[in-house]
């Protein structure tokens, strides 16, 4: 959510003319950014979500929530940060892809009129707050590359009377394994920061297994997560998995075993999900979520991977399907070409933490 | 035709998302085309308080509405 200053200036100055301007809750649109939000699984989780962006935000602006089946997300468009100006009579007068304060305060002035003082977004100061924090270190274990995988439908089943969710699975694929049933899976763990549980690595590392049907062909069917030397830590289990075959009908059932801890209390889990070979296309994209845990150097010699022709530059046929359309962002010189210093920087600036 | 270049390029360096947008533009112009479009009435939808108490968007009527839609990410 950006130009969030922008649109509390203009709901400051239209509330008092009966504007009534509301944030609405959808989605994560990018996973583990941000303070390492991942999807919520519950509406209770999810409300919580918009709460603690009340308070994060710091804006007066109120928020609606989505419900889990995202319907207004998909009545209105399937936009990340779409914006809807609607008439006393409940018709719609303006729609725009990215909300736009600026634009907006125009809409308003035409719409409603124009106010006394205008309120500059420089002008208001919002009492802003840190995320969430993990509750153990993170960037303990190397993190796992999942550039140019997609979310895969996993269905968390969730027991009302059974312990949150402290570790949320996120599966992904490749575009081979969801359109040829056939490629690599990405399976992570990421634990929720608003359960506030950590792993214990004194206990056993988290395992799972995959029970699916004999036409579906794996390399193996269960895994176990390494055991670290850290005492505890917050960072995703994650495993990349080789699938031979997997039918568009077939349904895996994963069951995954864990303990989750806070200080004082590790709580025994047992949790299943269902996997689809379908895009979740509500999941989100966990953009370079993969590359915070690597160093700038590890960064740029992951970047030189992709140096087919062994030049030492990068033209973005060599560049995967996720960072490709970041080229010309790149591109500093305009000739494209990526060469060392343009690489070296994009490798700095993909490495560096994304949180504020 | 410089100076217009000089700050398409500022903000595509600044704001990665802006300069996203720009990318995305057959995304955008679709966006305005699909359903609902300018004119039509807002879909009747049930949400959600933060509270959890259920809100109907066909409250939403008597006065001018802004609805934007984000998230913590």
């Amino acid at each position: 959510l950006r130009n969030v200053s922008g649109l509390e200036a203009v709901h400051r100055d239209y509330a008092p003319l009966g504007v009534k301007i509301y944030f609405v809750y959808k989605s994560l649109a990018h996973p583990e950014l941000e303070g390492d939000y991942i999807q919520p699984f519950t509406l209770e989780e999810r409300l919580a979500h918009a709460r603690q962006a009340e308070q994060q935000l710091g804006a007066s602006i109120p928020w609606l929530v989505d419900p889990m089946d995202n319907r207004l997300k998909h009545a209105l468009g399937d936009r990340p940060n779409s914006e809807y100006v609607i008439d006393p009579q409940g018709v719609i007068v303006r729609k725009r892809p990215w909300s736009n304060p600026e634009t907006l305060r125009s809409d308003l002035e035409e719409l409603v009129g124009p106010v006394a003082k205008t309120t500059r977004p420089e002008d208001v100061d919002l009492p802003v707050q840190p995320p969430l924090p993990a509750a153990a270190e993170k960037g303990v274990t190397q993190r796992v590359m999942r550039a140019g995988m997609f979310a895969l439908r996993a269905a968390p089943q969730i027991d009302k009377k059974g312990p949150p969710f402290f570790a949320k699975l996120r599966a992904e694929a490749d575009l081979n394994l969801i359109d040829e049933g056939h490629g690599r899976m990405y399976l992570g763990f990421h634990l929720d920061p608003f359960h506030g549980a950590h792993w214990n690595n004194l206990t056993k590392p988290l395992r799972f297994r995959l029970e699916a049907p004999p036409e579906v062909k794996l390399s193996q069917s269960s895994w176990e997560a390494p055991q670290l030397s850290a005492a505890k830590d917050s960072d995703p289990r994650e495993f990349l998995i080789e699938v031979k075959q997997w039918p568009a009908d077939a349904a895996v059932r994963l069951v995954v075993d864990y303990f989750a801890c806070t200080d004082e209390v590790c709580h025994t889990v047992r949790q299943a999900y269902t996997l689809r070979r379908e895009r979740d296309k509500d999941a989100g994209a966990a953009r370079s979520a993969g590359f915070r845990g690597l160093t700038p150097q590890q960064m740029f010699a992951k970047l030189m991977e992709g140096d087919k022709n062994g030049d030492g530059q990068l033209v973005p046929e060599e560049l995967d399907s996720i960072m490709r359309p970041r080229f010309t962002d790149h591109d500093s010189s305009q000739d494209g070409v990526l060469d060392r210093e343009e690489i070296q920087e994009m490798a700095r600036q993909l490495a560096r933490p994304l949180q504020p | 035709m410089l100076r217009c270049f000089l700050a398409l390029s500022l903000v595509a360096i600044l704001l990665p998302a802006q300069a996203s947008a720009q990318r995305s533009k057959k995304k955008d112009q679709d966006f305005i085309k699909t359903a609902p479009v300018v004119g039509d009435s807002l879909p009747v939808v049930e949400v959600h308080t933060p509270d959890g108490k259920p809100f109907s968007t066909s409250e939403l009527r008597g006065h001018y509405t802004v609805l934007v839609f984000g998230c913590l990410t």
